[in-house]
């Protein structure tokens, strides 16, 4: 619990995993099938507590930020695009050490960062320096904070300690575990089929042996059956009703399969198309922790999340030209893209669009806004993306089917307070609705207030 | 009888029946079939597929290729290389731009999405109010039209800029070198920019004529103005400020002279309960403006000058001045009630007129200056720059182009080889000269017959600024990079007088001077930069002197009107005017505007002949026009011209006269101006004439129109009529004329009676007798009798509704038009319509007035009698209709589906994917709203050539957010909850509640008149909830009980019963 106020989305990360795998486990195919959604509140319910923790941990650090500035949040919002907490250089220097650095001159650190431009030209010479070793990168912007903010993040920047690999592979790791014993099951399993089936055959065997034996004893011409198919025959014949209930079972479980089979027509949960560059969200989402809507902008503001344009890669990229992974050769696939020069360090001018493979797919007939989830519902990208910072390649997470949304729809609470426009809803709910709310017994989720009608998604 | 049992055989062996022919006999067939090897296994395998594995074959290959075709499609998303700032996918941004084409002005907003132009609605802040008509809010549509000429040609081949300018220069060169002059020809220039431009191409070739040829002249006014003022003005008319109006001939709502801006005068004096004005309209046809008369008359063409003479003579016998010496007949105690209503509303009144002929605009004149109106309804300080062209000028220009006098011609934004009545002429003119060109979107019939054409841009590519009447400054600005290799016009002339100056620039620094010369206030820059962003700028100017003539000879007048007089004849008299849709014809390939339904004949895609039902009577025509019942066809012989076209019988044509809009014929010699302004067969292909051209829709009028003491009139005399065998199908969207008294639907009252009677003496409230246990049967109200709960939609959320004014409703078709565009409605070509399957969400439904009553029968029935025909001089109600939104919608109940159900905010709603196409809900619908999609309009090839989404470009129209609706579905008016949805979630984005007015339908918004309120009604103070709590509210059909969200206004005509 030590870390969670500083570190919340890992611990919603876990339980969300926890989650996954529950549902996986318990899912039926066909998500219209009420099944399912008794399935998953099941989930919930069983989750409740570890639920109520995690909210918990997320109120008390929603509450500290109120009372002082968060570091860290304020650090990805305003500095991670070109800084690293670490002394590894980004799009501008590695922020460790940055206090001692200006060790003395406090107030002019202040001001560096809140108008870099006032700095360089009072004539600074550490600041000038500066200036000239990250040239490439233009000068820092200015940034929106105040002296108390500034101290946040440097106090985040000293505490920072890089997150240790082992911990980070733990989940993988468990997952991995998971999987071999879902492996080992099939294999137990098969093993014991096989040794029942030849214990069966053996069986058989041994017994039209002792029953010829017994009518050579007699003096009898055996006219039992001789072979599995006439013993199967008459073991048939001795238990119709077994037999006619197992048919009917069988037609019905084919039945039932092909109908879920029909039902997932359409659905790509997974979908994972290969991409024209090998982007990682691990890497940057992940790693370097970027903000989902600093290169998604248009998520905040319209109907499509958008896919970045490359001169918002531009915005890091020039400067950061080889990458842990593939080292130059997908970023230089951007730099064909905007016609930078790597030489030169300018752009020629000729841009050659890139042809991303569309992961979500939503059907024509659907209307789905971004901004309404995001801005108004204040609903984290994760949710319907999954852990997306998990990813090297992006695939789809959600089934996205209707029944998925309404199901969300049903059960989200809709973010009433601090919006004036609720506020005016708030007088025109029912009374009993008002009641309910008010007191507290009942949350007033989006269905309530017609989210799963037709035309809220279909016009 | 042995010749009966006569017995014929097969051969010998028949004849002696051997055995081996009976063994034969006895089988069937004469060898053995092979089933046993057949259906062998060994022979299965060599001799290939039995039909068992036929079947199982086919089964699995259906299996997999419906599993193979549910693979994911790949998708791909382009983005940006570097995103312009100011957009966001998926985010629409609007531009303040103005519309002008000779004909029409309105200063709009374009919605862009994604950088393509898909709407175009008025711009609340600028000179026009907002108002857009039809022709305007198409005009997006335009933009897309492949038609367009998209490279330079020169000789009849492409070619390149370099080229055609190098060859342009030459020329011009050339002609000045020879002494030779060069023409000019242009519609009325609004733009200062462009004018400034204009004077500096006559100063670099000196021998340059820039004569002005418009569709429509106003020349008769400006030259009546000139007579009596001394300058050639045209006065704007201010029909906000006239209490009393009459206009003679003038279809003010429409195309006369700047409709835009008169439809929102007129509308702010049409509310009954802030004052309605008395309208008066003398006309031949039933025009748009005289269907919304409070009093219509209707005139002969050549009673036009007699009319407006006695009108005259009744104001001057009191208000003194020299009368007119003409024969009035009885139009002097006809017009004495107008006169004296003038008279009344002295200084508030205003007559207009839409004749041709000066002496008869000098009447006009004499009338507004006796009544005091110059200064208050006419306004001469202020004057309109439309209408520019001058006659004698286009007479001498004419004269001087078929004696050889031009070297070179430039013609731009003008198609006069089509609109003017002398088009042959200039065409024979144009012939003359060495070099011409054409600058136009169309390979027109102006631009085929030049030596080269400068293709221009459309107005949606363009920078160009317009002063439309002095004082009010508009910017056009580009809010699409140009579609094919065009170049604007001023770009050309820029060009050609050797600028390398962009006219982007060039304008700049005309509005940086002007900034300057009229001393405004603030930095050159932001005024640029201010006025580009709302579209507008006016500035205020030292209002011009002007000298009346001390006392005003009626010499000119009473020579105009009885030349006119002496027109009359035994014959008909054929009054030309513009269609509601196509204009001057210049939107006569856009589909949008053909199918709109004409305002008042309900006719789509065609031109016709309206007569008098009674002169068609006479003449044994068709009266009767409907889906099997086609329109008789007519010769009418016009001098030596003569034209055969169907006749459609229109109660309110004055007797003995036709009438036939201009603007169709368009393309007569397979000039290709876009493949909708042509007609399709029932299959949908182009029809072809014998010589394999495709045929135009409609005839070419427009040199028919004759010429009254050498100017050309929008009229035609002594034209006979003759019928021919022949008959035409016309689609008609509405075959039934009245409204058969059912007052229910429409609810009419008097001005006298609304003003001083009580509610239930014009809008009662329907009962209906329930029964009681005291009473046995009483009355209730229809909205206490309920057969099931209602949808708690009242005071909960929001509840949108619609109130609909019929008193300021004046049918122009912008809302129809204006909900094409905005919700992908598809286009159904002519044979559809006629089948009444046409898409449009909104229709206009128009009433006669009946003369007849309903009279209750003994037993309490009501027999109708005659009450389908309507009145010879009827009066009208436009009646917009779409769906009802009921909250006890009758066709929720009847789906099988659910795919209609309602919403919690009051809607409506159709789900097209979950409908599976029974028309029950149609069937069950009072209101006969709802569309079926019968065909695949998308991608069925009938549709190819009159539906734009099956068009590569024309389908950069449609909008994103509206589902293209697919065959089988049911569809209608959805209140456009899209931009509902889309004002919702700005008011939670920013954390506020929704602002009354701030979502719109599309409806609403194109409004001309603000007839079409929209709004919540839960929002107490919201506009629409004071309109439905109004007297005048009413919903129509409410006995039924459907409760609809949608109100309706009663209409109240300033009219006694006897007068209208």
């Amino acid at each position: 619990m030590t870390d969670s106020p500083q570190n919340p989305t890992k611990y919603v990360s876990r339980n969300t995993l926890c989650i996954k795998f529950a549902v996986t486990k318990l899912r039926i195919r066909n998500p219209l099938n009420p099944n399912y959604m008794v399935s998953l509140s099941r989930v919930n319910v069983k989750c409740a507590p570890r639920f109520i923790l995690v909210f918990a941990a997320l109120l008390f650090s929603s509450i500290s930020l109120f009372a002082q500035p968060n570091g860290e949040m304020l650090f990805k919002g305003n500095c991670a695009s070109c800084h690293r907490p670490t002394e590894e250089p980004l799009t501008g220097p590695g922020l460790k050490g940055v206090q001692e650095r200006w060790a003395g001159r406090e107030e002019l650190l202040y001001e560096w960062v809140k108008n870099p431009q006032k700095v360089l030209n009072s004539g600074d010479a550490y600041a000038n320096k500066l200036y000239s070793e990250w040239k490439a990168s233009g000068v820092m912007p200015a940034q929106a904070v105040n002296n108390e903010e500034i101290d946040a993040i440097l106090a985040y920047v000293a505490s920072y300690t890089p997150p240790v690999k082992a911990v980070a592979d733990n989940g993988d790791g468990g997952e991995v575990v998971e999987a071999a014993d879902a492996t080992m099951w099939y294999v137990v399993t098969a093993l014991l089929l096989l040794i029942l089936v030849v214990a069966i055959f053996s069986l058989a065997s041994a017994r039209k042996a002792m029953a010829m034996a017994v009518a050579r004893e007699k003096g009898q011409e055996y006219d039992g059956p001789n072979t599995y198919a006439e013993v199967f025959g008459l073991w048939v014949r001795r238990n119709k009703l077994l037999v006619t209930f197992l048919i009917v079972a069988a037609l019905v479980g084919v039945l039932r399969e092909g109908w879920y089979g029909l039902a997932g027509v359409g659905v790509y949960e997974g979908y994972k198309p290969e991409q024209p560059i090998w982007f990682s969200h691990k890497v940057h989402a992940g790693q370097n922790q970027i903000n989902c809507v600093y290169c998604h902008n248009s998520a905040e503001k319209s109907k499509h999340a958008g896919i970045p344009t490359a001169n918002i890669c531009m915005n890091c990229h020039t400067a950061v030209n080889k990458g842990s992974i593939t080292g130059e050769k997908e970023i230089n696939k951007i730099y064909a893209a905007v016609g930078w020069d790597k030489e030169t360090r300018s752009y020629t001018g000729e841009t050659q669009p890139i042809k991303w493979v569309k992961v979500h797919n939503l059907p024509d007939h659907v209307y789905f806004n971004h901004s309404q989830h995001v801005v108004v519902g204040e609903i984290e990208c994760q949710e319907c993306h999954g852990e997306v910072e998990k990813m090297d390649v992006a695939q789809q997470h959600a089934p996205l089917t209707m029944g998925w949304c309404i199901n969300c729809h049903r059960e989200t609470e809709v973010k009433m307070a601090d919006n004036g426009y609720y506020d005016e809803i708030h007088n025109r709910l029912t009374k009993e609705e008002l009641k309910k709310y008010l007191n507290g017994d009942e949350r007033i989720t989006a269905s309530d207030l017609g989210g799963i009608e037709c035309a809220k998604c279909h016009y | 009888m042995a010749s009966m049992n006569k017995k014929y055989w097969k051969g010998l062996d028949h004849l002696h029946n051997t055995e081996a022919f009976t063994a034969q006999a006895n089988k069937e067939f004469s060898e053995e079939v092979p089933v046993e090897d057949f259906l062998a296994k060994q022979e299965k395998e060599s001799a290939g597929t039995s039909r068992r594995d036929f079947l199982k074959f086919m089964g699995f290959s259906i299996t997999a290729a419906t599993v193979a075709a549910c693979e994911t499609p790949v998708i791909k998303s382009i983005p940006y290389v570097n995103k312009p700032e100011d957009l966001t996918p998926g985010v629409a941004n609007y531009y303040a731009s103005a519309y002008y084409d000779g004909m029409d002005f309105a200063n709009v907003l374009v919605k862009t999405r994604e950088g393509r132009p898909i709407h175009i609605k008025g711009n609340k802040g600028g000179f026009t109010g907002g108002a857009v008509n039809a022709r305007i809010n198409s005009s997006v549509l335009e933009l897309y039209n492949t038609a367009r000429v998209q490279e330079p040609w020169l000789n009849g081949e492409a070619t390149t800029w370099g080229k055609l300018d190098a060859k342009v220069v030459s020329e011009l060169e050339k002609a000045k070198a020879a002494g030779k002059r060069i023409a000019v020809i242009t519609n009325s220039v609004v733009s200062p920019s462009a004018n400034k431009l204009i004077a500096d191409f006559k100063a670099k070739y000196e021998l340059v004529d820039h004569v002005t040829i418009d569709a429509v002249s106003y020349d008769a006014i400006r030259t009546a103005h000139n007579t009596v003022l001394g300058a050639r003005v045209l006065p704007f008319y201010d029909f906000a400020k006239a209490k009393t109006l009459v206009a003679v001939n003038a279809d003010f709502l429409n195309d006369w002279v700047y409709p835009t801006a008169f439809t929102k005068g007129y509308a702010a004096m049409r509310k009954p309960e802030t004052g309605l004005s008395k309208h008066y309209q003398i006309e031949t046809n039933m025009s748009l403006s005289g269907s919304n008369a409070d009093v219509r008359m209707t005139m002969k063409p050549s009673e036009e000058g007699v009319v407006l003479a006695a009108i005259y003579n009744n104001i001057a016998a009191k208000l003194g001045g020299e009368t007119i010496a003409a024969n009035v007949g009885d139009w002097k105690q006809k017009t004495a009630k107008i006169a004296d209503d003038l008279i009344a509303a002295k200084g508030s009144s205003l007559v207009v007129s839409g004749s041709k002929l000066a002496g008869v605009q000098e009447i006009v004149v004499a009338i507004n200056k006796t009544l005091g109106n110059y200064g208050t309804t006419v306004d001469i300080n202020q004057p309109l720059n439309i209408g520019q062209q001058d006659d004698a000028a286009v007479a001498q220009l004419l004269k001087d182009l078929n004696a050889g006098a031009y070297g070179a011609a430039i013609i731009a934004g003008t198609n006069p080889v089509y609109t003017h009545a002398q088009g042959n002429e200039i065409l024979k003119g144009l012939s003359k000269v060495a070099f011409s060109v054409a600058v136009g979107e169309y390979a027109d019939e102006t631009a085929a017959n030049c030596t080269a054409i400068a293709p221009d841009h459309n107005y949606l590519e363009s920078w160009k600024d317009a002063e439309v009447r002095v004082g009010e400054l508009s910017l056009t600005q580009p809010a699409i990079q140009p579609l094919y290799k065009t170049r604007q016009f001023e770009d050309s002339i820029l060009a050609w007088t050797g600028s390398a100056d962009s006219f982007h620039s060039y304008m700049k620094a005309t509005w940086k001077s002007k900034h300057a010369s009229l001393g405004l206030l603030g930095l050159a820059d932001d005024f640029w930069h201010q006025s580009l962003h709302d579209g507008v700028a006016s500035y205020s100017s030292a209002a011009p002197s002007y000298t009346w003539v001390e006392s005003w000879n009626a010499g000119n007048a009473s020579v105009a009107v009885k030349a006119l007089q002496q027109k009359a004849s035994e014959n008909f008299e054929i009054q030309f005017y513009h269609k509601v849709g196509l204009g001057a014809g210049n939107h006569a390939a856009n589909p949008w505007l053909q199918e709109m339904p004409d305002p008042i004949t309900k006719v789509t895609w065609d031109n016709y002949a309206t007569m008098a039902p009674a002169d068609m009577a006479e003449l044994g025509l068709n009266l009767e026009i409907g889906q099997e019942l086609p329109a008789s066809v007519v010769t009418l012989s016009v001098g030596s011209e003569q034209i055969e076209v169907p006749v459609f019988p229109l109660p309110g044509q004055a007797s003995k006269t036709i009438g036939l809009a201009l603007g169709y014929g368009r393309g007569n010699n397979g000039e290709n101006i876009g493949k909708s302004a042509f007609q399709t067969a029932e299959n949908g292909d182009h029809k072809k004439d014998v010589n394999g051209n495709l045929m135009p829709i409609g005839v070419k009028v427009s040199h028919l129109q004759q010429a009254v003491n050498g100017s050309v009139v929008a009229a035609a005399f002594g034209a006979a009529v003759a019928k021919t065998e022949k008959e035409y199908a016309l689609a008609c969207t509405q075959t039934h004329h009245t409204v058969m008294g059912r007052e229910s639907v429409v609810k009419e009252t008097s001005l006298a009676v609304f003003q001083h009677g009580h509610k239930h003496e014009y809008n009662h409230e329907h009962t209906l007798p329930v029964h009681s246990a005291a009473n046995g049967a009483e009355d209730k109200p229809v909205t206490e009798v309920d057969l099931w709960d209602a949808h708690p939609v009242e005071d909960i959320g929001h509840r949108w509704g619609m109130s609909i004014d019929l008193s300021t409703c004046i049918g122009c078709g912008s809302c129809i038009t204006a909900c094409h565009s905005e919700n992908n409605v598809p286009v159904v070509g002519k044979d559809e319509v006629r089948r009444s399957r046409d898409m449009h969400w909104m229709r206009i439904d128009r009433y006669f007035s009946s003369e007849e009553e309903k009279v209750r029968k003994a037993g309490g029935d009501f027999d109708y009698g005659l009450m389908e025909e309507p009145e010879a001089n009827p009066s009208v109600v436009h009646m917009p209709m779409m769906c009802q939104h009921c909250n006890h919608a009758p066709c929720e109940t009847v789906c099988p589906v659910a795919a209609t159900t309602h919403s919690n905010e009051g809607l409506n709603q159709m789900t097209y994917n979950r409908c599976i196409g029974t028309r029950y809900c149609a069937n069950n619908c009072p209101y006969k709203v709802r569309r079926f999609n019968w065909f695949n309009y998308k991608a069925y090839r009938k549709f190819t050539e009159v539906n734009p989404s099956q068009d590569e470009m024309g389908r950069l129209v449609l909008n994103p957010d509206v589902t293209v609706r697919s065959r089988g579905v049911m569809e209608k008016c959805s209140l456009c909850v899209q931009r509902i949805q889309a004002g919702k979630l700005d008011a939670k984005k920013e954390g506020r509640p929704v602002k009354d007015g701030e979502v719109q339908s599309a409806c609403a918004e194109a409004c001309p008149t603000n007839a079409i309120v929209f709004g919540d009604l839960n929002d107490k103070n919201s506009e629409i909830r004071k309109m439905a709590d109004g007297d005048r509210a009413y919903n129509v059909l409410e006995e039924v009980g459907t409760r609809p969200n949608i109100y309706y206004q009663v209409k109240v005509r300033n009219a006694e019963h006897s007068e209208a």
